[in-house]
């Protein structure tokens, strides 16, 4: 009997001391990653993936929610040039609304997206910076992430923060800094003059250290002086606005589009002379009714919700012989007559469209040559050249069209600035500009038009021929009233005492 | 014909001899004097022994005079015979073991006399069971064991109920489902048919045994057993209809929809609705036009089960053989479910030492399931658009379609029709046992399972359809495989010193898993094909795998004084892979003391069968985590023009480790004349270390870490009544009732934090009860102005509310606490009433005390936010402001800003009674039977859901409870509805 016991104690000791470590499949250490051959491209494919794929949050996985998607329709629905056709549960709509809260969905994903993109970033800052001797790959790959986070930190101050130039940017406050993975979880939020010259920094690091070109799906040495540009006209400061633009300008890399192709532009940004970056889309990154930036504002029939459009005040500026014209396209009906949704005249908005054929697939343009132009245009209007400024202006209306309709000289009653602003309205409508191009010059926001920005409207009260006037509210914003930011989120405000709530 | 008769006469001859030196002979019959094989026959104080035979017959040798025989056999009393003289014919007739207190009840790794229980665990009976045909043992549960709460929150066919046992303890556990155990072995799949007994542990005392894994409470399923004896077969079918149950929604019909619609035309300064204007917009005519949208997208659905088993056995082998077939149609367009299972299970005695138990099981499944978006629109089209053409066929109806009213321009009939949403899934398991008893005192058993599954799902969208793939197509091919081995290796010990008697056993048990999944996704598919190989643009391609491990040593001990003080206890180790190496390992102990105060001699009374007291404490663990919550990782699964792309995915923490849950239990079980039957059980369950998603500041790119913070308390009570209200030869009335009461409270969470889904939020506080809802509080319509109001709290410097105003400013209103999702009363009440062969059966089940937010009225009891949505009949009572002073519910449809924002005007009280189930049996006598030669015939007809009786205004009020991606606990969006069913049922034996 003793010696049966013993034997099955014996089988129980050798099964006993089993294997209890199983590494996840699908998912590799920090460590694990960058010690991988090409875990740095990886790590950079990451960060870029981020703009165009939406992740997890809160919970859920919303095909609402990416960084693009937000990026566009936080600044475009807020402005002037599309007009909200429809009431509906999705947080773009406390956009058009300024119905604003800590807990609203869509600035709350956009504030985690931008933080995941720098936590990334700073991935390989941290591992690069602690190695000596680079090579141009390694150089190319700390440049673009340095890039990265400045653009990114831009784009997160011009949300959350008043602009530059409204206010005291020494005291008003900017956003939280993080430039290491291995910061304490608590930071306050930096002034806004601290974070622009964080964002100059990393941009003109990051200018330096790409020497390589690896395509417009990429960071390049000459996206981070478009950018520069950009921010340095965001700050008022216009003589590097111009040194950056002529550095893009003269790189000689790049073209305008003509007017001829200008109207196809939008359908291969990837391929065109003017895109100096644009996040690449493949056919397989579709995503479809439910999370494409078109959805929203174009449907052909089928393929979106086609919920919002573009305003009569946009339109009316564009003359009949503006190839940007046909970036927009009335739905008609049987008899010729443009359609109506919820009350109002469908315009949709094609610049996010057609790539592929699709209709909800585009690689968006993050910065181009035109806008370029119209940075030094702008900084040469600050600085009285009128002359420089309109010959950067009918450059742009050369290839638009507008050959015959050059502006020799300002109008009557009108500043060289105001019709600088008014050919960037044109130009660079719905690609995320308009909302700030108003506020960093004090213009107010004014929507005196039909639409669902309205609070509380009902088909029942629209009547086209006659515009809604005073009695309805949010048909005018101040430039600078509180009520433009966006709320810090509220997990932000929860989590770090440091940081502070905007009021 | 000689030769045999010698022998005949020889085998008198020595069967003469022997008994004379040592033989008792005989024959054993039951309480019908029919006799019954394989009854155990034993000498006491030794191991020699015998069994019936076929006939009943035994033969026993070596016997002594003075010496004891015992008769054992499972489900009769054990019957004890002085031999006073040898040799002896003896005829013993069994008397079954009607007395509960004998019945043996799994308890785990064990198995106990109910009269040995020590602990909170409540035994069902098959019969008690299958009153309503279901695949899911769940549903069977409901409303009848106190402490169990079984929501039933789809209709979809072969969806599963969810089951919570004494409330939920864990937050970020992905499951709050027990743990299955099924013929003695963790997990395990089986046909409710197939159920010989259900046992569910309710408290530590038995589940410390079960450890890390024991968290949300154990449920036991033993299967059915041959039984030695001549084959009986069964044959059940159960038929009928069902009928969707949209509780409380009926959708408008034409001309109440055009009633509503004429609120958009109300001047907001005259307060008259501009007729000029809405008749233009409206034409008159759209009031007539009348398509009832909800009555042809569901429609009454067929509904079939047979079962049919055969089970018998020799002395050696017995078997019990059964298989099941299920047809399913659901009552929305195109949703149906097929099942077949089969089981064999076997026990072999190679001697009187050593027996094998072989159980197979097998099981395959498919069906097709629904869009949620297609149901949403079935409910929601206006009545004025018909989707079918002159010729019934459903219309193309996309945004370029003119005269459609409807919102979104889709026409779900048509979707349906060029579409597919299926699944499939087929699992294979084998179980293997060995007993072996070495001596008298220890046996050694080896339980093993080996088991397999493999699933798929199949969502297509045609070419033809319109929508988004439209001249595309879509499909989404998913596919799961997994296996799964455990064994179990357990001696157990058993010694009687005088009044002394021990039990105990000591044992490893090791398990693995391991799975794999992988998908497809694309577009650009030929009409008429839907494979992935037909795909000509993927999106996305996916797959992944995973092994999890865990080892344990368990060990037990049971001992009793004088079978009157009761005392188990046990201790389980588990080591698990889901942990960092240095907290692999936890520990698990359990205790429960009883004491049988009616067998005190100063309570000698013959009218009390029972009256115990028992108390418990133990600890036990959630198994269901996540399997790397402690790595810091870099997710690996998308890409950046065609490349691969890692994100920041999970920060580090090495600490990471078990949450363990102290649950003590105190309870009286008393039993009065053998009528009435009463259990009170009070506990209080402390889950510690909860794994809690702890918010980061999201500018460090994380949301949260997983950290070991935080407690759940859960106190209740429960308490359960049975009487036996008639107790006639040819009337018998049972009736049971059970109620129980949990509450759940958080503490030691530190900062708050929210869950947010569609906007509506849920708050995790110190001090809050789990599922809280934290919203605006609607205040109801400001009647001045028509505007919705919601409250607007002021607090001073110390936080106290110094005042409470209303606010037609959405953007001021303040954020409380405004209900809770988790019931505080469950219960039922079941009754059986036997009138000579016929048997009246009713189950009710009832819940009490939660809120559900209707989130289906911000479409479909709207402002005219979505004037293309129809509408329900709002809830009696309900009014529209038209003008200055009337005291309406809802808000003028000119002044309705931001009406439908999350608040507390969708919060409803959750409250139900539901009569389940009604039937009645009428049972053929035997002699019947016999006539068309079957042993027993049953007819029987039973309606399942018939009504329900509740205040909620909106679909079935049984709302979903799980916590998951897409879904928040007590929220009821649209969702299949629950069936009305009618089911003839037939149940024959032979």
């Amino acid at each position: 009997m003793k010696q049966y016991i013993l034997l099955l104690l014996l089988i129980g000791l050798t099964i006993s001391c089993a294997k209890l470590d199983y590494p996840p499949s699908d998912s590799l250490t920090t460590e694990e990653l960058l010690n991988t051959p090409n875990g740095l491209e990886i790590i950079t494919n990451g960060n870029y993936s981020l703009f165009k794929d939406g992740i997890e949050f809160n919970g859920v996985l919303d095909d609402n929610n990416s960084y693009l998607r937000q990026y566009f329709q936080m600044s475009d629905f807020a402005a002037d040039d599309i007009v909200c056709g429809q009431v509906t549960e999705d947080p773009l709509y406390y956009s058009f609304t300024y119905t604003h809260s800590p807990s609203q969905a869509n600035a709350r994903y956009f504030w985690y997206a931008s933080y995941k993109i720098i936590s990334g970033a700073n991935t390989v800052i941290n591992y690069l910076e602690n190695k000596s001797n680079l090579n141009d790959n390694e150089k190319q790959f700390l440049g673009e992430n340095y890039f990265l986070r400045g653009f990114v930190t831009f784009s997160l101050v011009k949300f959350y923060a008043y602009q530059y130039n409204i206010g005291d940017p020494n005291a008003n406050l900017g956003v939280v800094l993080r430039l290491s993975t291995s910061e304490p979880k608590e930071k306050s939020r930096s002034s806004v003059a601290e974070t622009y010259s964080q964002v100059i920094e990393d941009l003109t690091t990051a200018a330096n250290l790409m020497n390589t070109s690896r395509g417009k799906e990429y960071a390049s040495k000459e996206a981070a002086w478009a950018l520069l540009s950009r921010v340095y006209l965001y700050m008022n400061n216009y003589n590097k606005v111009i040194e950056y633009a002529d550095r893009v300008i003269n790189s000689g890399i790049f073209n305008l589009e003509t007017s001829a192709n200008f109207p196809n532009y939008y359908t291969n940004t990837l391929g065109s002379n003017e895109t100096i970056w644009a996040i690449a889309f493949t056919p397989a990154d579709n995503k479809g009714k439910f999370g494409s930036i078109a959805s929203m504002i174009y449907s052909d029939g089928n393929s979106g919700w086609g919920e919002e459009f573009a305003t009569y005040d946009y339109m009316d500026l564009l003359s009949n012989n503006d190839v940007r014209k046909s970036l927009i396209e009335p739905k008609l009906d049987a008899s010729g007559d443009v359609e109506l949704k919820n009350g109002l005249e469908i315009y949709y908005i094609k610049k996010f469209s057609y790539q592929d054929g699709d209709p909800n697939l585009s690689s968006p343009v993050m910065l181009r040559l035109a806008e370029v132009y119209l940075n030094r245009a702008e900084a040469k209007a600050q600085l009285n050249d009128e002359a420089g400024a309109l010959s950067d202006i009918n450059h742009i209306r050369e290839n638009r069209g507008l050959a015959n309709e050059l502006i020799t000289a300002v109008p009557a009653g009108e500043t060289i600035v105001d019709v600088v602003l008014r050919e960037r309205r044109l130009e660079l409508a719905f690609e995320g500009h308009r909302l700030f191009d108003l506020l960093r010059n004090h213009q107010n926001i004014v929507r005196h038009y039909w639409g669902y920005h309205i609070p509380g409207l009902n088909i029942g009260d629209i009547d086209l021929d006659n515009p809604p006037t005073s009695g309805y509210d949010n048909l005018d914003i101040n430039y600078d009233s509180p009520r433009v930011l966006y709320y810090i989120p509220i997990d932000e405000i929860l989590t770090n005492s440091l940081c502070e709530q905007n009021q | 014909m000689k030769n045999k008769m010698k022998n005949y006469l020889m085998l008198i001859f020595i069967s003469f001899i022997t008994t004379t030196f040592a033989q008792v002979k005989g024959v054993v019959v039951d309480e019908n004097n029919e006799p019954i094989p394989g009854v155990n026959i034993i000498i006491s104080n030794t191991n020699k022994g015998t069994t019936t035979d076929f006939d009943g017959k035994f033969n026993i040798a070596n016997v002594q005079v003075n010496d004891v025989l015992e008769f054992s056999f499972l489900g009769y009393k054990t019957q004890k015979v002085k031999i006073d003289i040898i040799p002896k014919v003896i005829k013993i007739k069994m008397i079954p073991a009607s007395e509960k207190m004998d019945q043996i009840v799994l308890v785990g790794y064990s198995s106990k006399k109910r009269s040995e229980l020590s602990s909170a665990v409540v035994n069902l009976k098959s019969k008690e069971l299958l009153d309503i045909p279901s695949n899911d043992v769940g549903s069977l549960l409901q409303g009848k064991v106190a402490g169990v709460q079984v929501i039933q929150s789809t209709g979809e066919p072969g969806a599963a109920s969810q089951v919570r046992i004494r409330g939920i303890s864990s937050i970020s556990s992905e499951d709050a489902e027990p743990l299955y155990v099924v013929d003695g072995i963790i997990g395990g799949s089986f046909d409710p048919n197939d159920i010989a007994s259900v046992t569910v542990l309710k408290d530590a005392g038995t589940t410390a045994m079960y450890g890390s894994r024991a968290n949300n409470g154990v449920i036991i399923i033993q299967t059915k057993s041959g039984k030695v004896g001549k084959t009986i077969f069964e044959f059940k079918s159960d038929t009928g209809l069902k009928f969707a149950d949209h509780g409380n929604v009926t959708m408008m019909n034409g001309t109440e929809f055009y009633n509503w619609s004429a609120e958009l035309y109300r001047d907001p300064n005259n307060h008259q609705i501009d007729k000029i204007r809405f008749f233009n917009d409206y034409p008159r005519e759209l009031s007539n036009k009348n398509f009832d949208w909800v009555g042809n997208a569901f429609k009454p659905a067929y509904f079939q089960k047979y079962y049919l088993s055969a089970k018998g056995g020799n002395n050696k082998l017995s078997y019990y053989i059964s298989g099941s077939y299920n047809n399913d149609k659901g009552t929305f367009m195109n949703t149906n479910y097929q099942a077949i299972s089969f089981r064999t299970n076997t026990v072999y005695k190679f001697n009187d030492r050593i027996q094998m138990k072989n159980n197979v099981s097998i099981n395959t499944s498919n069906g097709n399931s629904y869009d949620y978006m297609d149901m949403l629109y079935s409910y929601l089209g206006v009545p004025w658009d018909n989707p079918f053409d002159a010729n019934g066929n459903p219309k193309y109806i996309d945004g370029n379609t003119s005269n459609w009213i409807s919102r979104d321009h889709i026409n779900p009939f048509h979707n349906v029709e060029n579409s597919t949403h299926n699944y499939n899934g087929f699992g294979a398991s084998y179980d293997m046992s060995i007993n072996f008893k070495i001596n008298n005192w220890l046996t050694f058993r080896t339980t093993n399972r080996l088991s397999m599954y493999t699933d798929k799902g199949h969502n297509f969208v045609s070419a033809l359809a319109a929508g988004t793939y439209h001249d595309k197509g879509y499909l989404n091919d998913e596919k799961n495989l997994g296996y799964e081995g455990i064994t179990t290796n357990i001696f157990d010990l058993k010694k009687s010193f005088g009044d002394h008697n021990l039990t105990g056993l000591i044992g490893y048990e090791y398990s693995k898993n391991y799975w794999e999944t992988s998908f497809i996704e694309g577009t650009g598919l030929p009409v008429g094909l839907e494979v992935p190989s037909a795909i000509s643009t993927v999106s996305k391609v996916g797959g992944s795998d995973g092994t999890g491990a865990m080892e344990s040593m368990l060990s037990q001990i049971n001992y009793n004084y004088k079978n009157k003080y009761f005392l188990t206890a046990s201790y389980r180790i588990d080591a698990a892979s889901n942990f960092p190496k240095n907290n692999r390992v936890a520990h698990f102990p359990g205790i429960s003391v009883s004491w049988l105060v009616n067998k005190e001699t100063f309570l000698d009374k013959k009218w009390l069968d029972l009256l115990r007291l028992r108390v418990s404490f133990g600890i036990t663990g959630d198994p269901n985590i996540g399997e790397h919550q402690y790595l810091g990782l870099f997710n690996i699964d998308s890409h950046y023009n065609g490349n691969s792309a890692a994100i920041p995915y999970q920060l580090e923490n090495l600490n990471l480790t078990w949450e363990k849950k102290q649950q003590l239990n105190f309870g009286i079980d008393l039993g009065i004349s053998k009528i009435v039957d009463f259990s009170f059980d009070i506990y209080q369950n402390t889950t510690k270390d909860l794994i809690l998603r702890i918010p980061q500041p999201l500018s460090q790119g994380f949301e949260y870490r997983y950290e070991n913070r935080g407690e759940i308390l859960n106190n209740g009570i429960e308490i359960s009544l049975s009487t036996k209200n008639i107790n006639k030869k040819n009337i018998k009335w049972t009736t049971s009732f059970n109620l129980s009461k949990n509450t759940n409270t958080l503490s030691n969470i530190g900062d708050s934090f929210q869950m947010t889904i569609n906007g509506i939020s849920q708050i995790y506080e110190d001090g809050a009860e789990l599922y809280t809802f934290y919203l605006p509080k609607w205040l109801g319509v400001n009647s001045d102005t028509g505007a919705p109001q919601w409250e607007k709290v002021t607090y001073d410097n110390q936080g106290k509310v110094i005042a409470r105003t209303a606010t037609s400013d959405y953007s001021e209103a303040t954020y409380q606490k405004v209900g809770h999702a988790l019931a505080d009363f469950t219960g039922g009440f079941t009754s059986n009433l036997q009138i000579y062969n016929f048997t009246f059966y009713a189950n009710l089940s009832y819940q009490y005390g939660n809120d559900i937010y209707n989130f289906t009225r911000t479409f479909m009891d709207n402002d005219g936010h979505e004037p293309y949505y129809n509408n329900m009949l709002p809830a009696p009572g309900s009014s529209r402001w038209e003008k200055p002073g009337d005291n309406a519910t809802h808000p003028s449809m000119q002044n309705n800003a931001l009406s439908k924002e999350p608040s507390s005007r969708y919060l409803e009280k959750g409250n139900f009674l539901k009569i389940r189930t009604l039937s009645l049996k009428y049972d053929f006598n035997k002699n019947v039977a016999a006539k068309l030669h079957l042993k027993a015939l049953s007819l029987g007809i039973t309606a399942n859901n018939l009504f329900t009786f509740t205040n909620y205004w909106g679909q079935d009020p049984e709302t979903n409870i799980n916590r998951n991606d897409w879904a928040m606990p007590g929220v009821s969006d649209f969702k299949y509805p629950n069936n009305k069913q009618f089911l003839l049922n037939l149940n024959v034996k032979f």
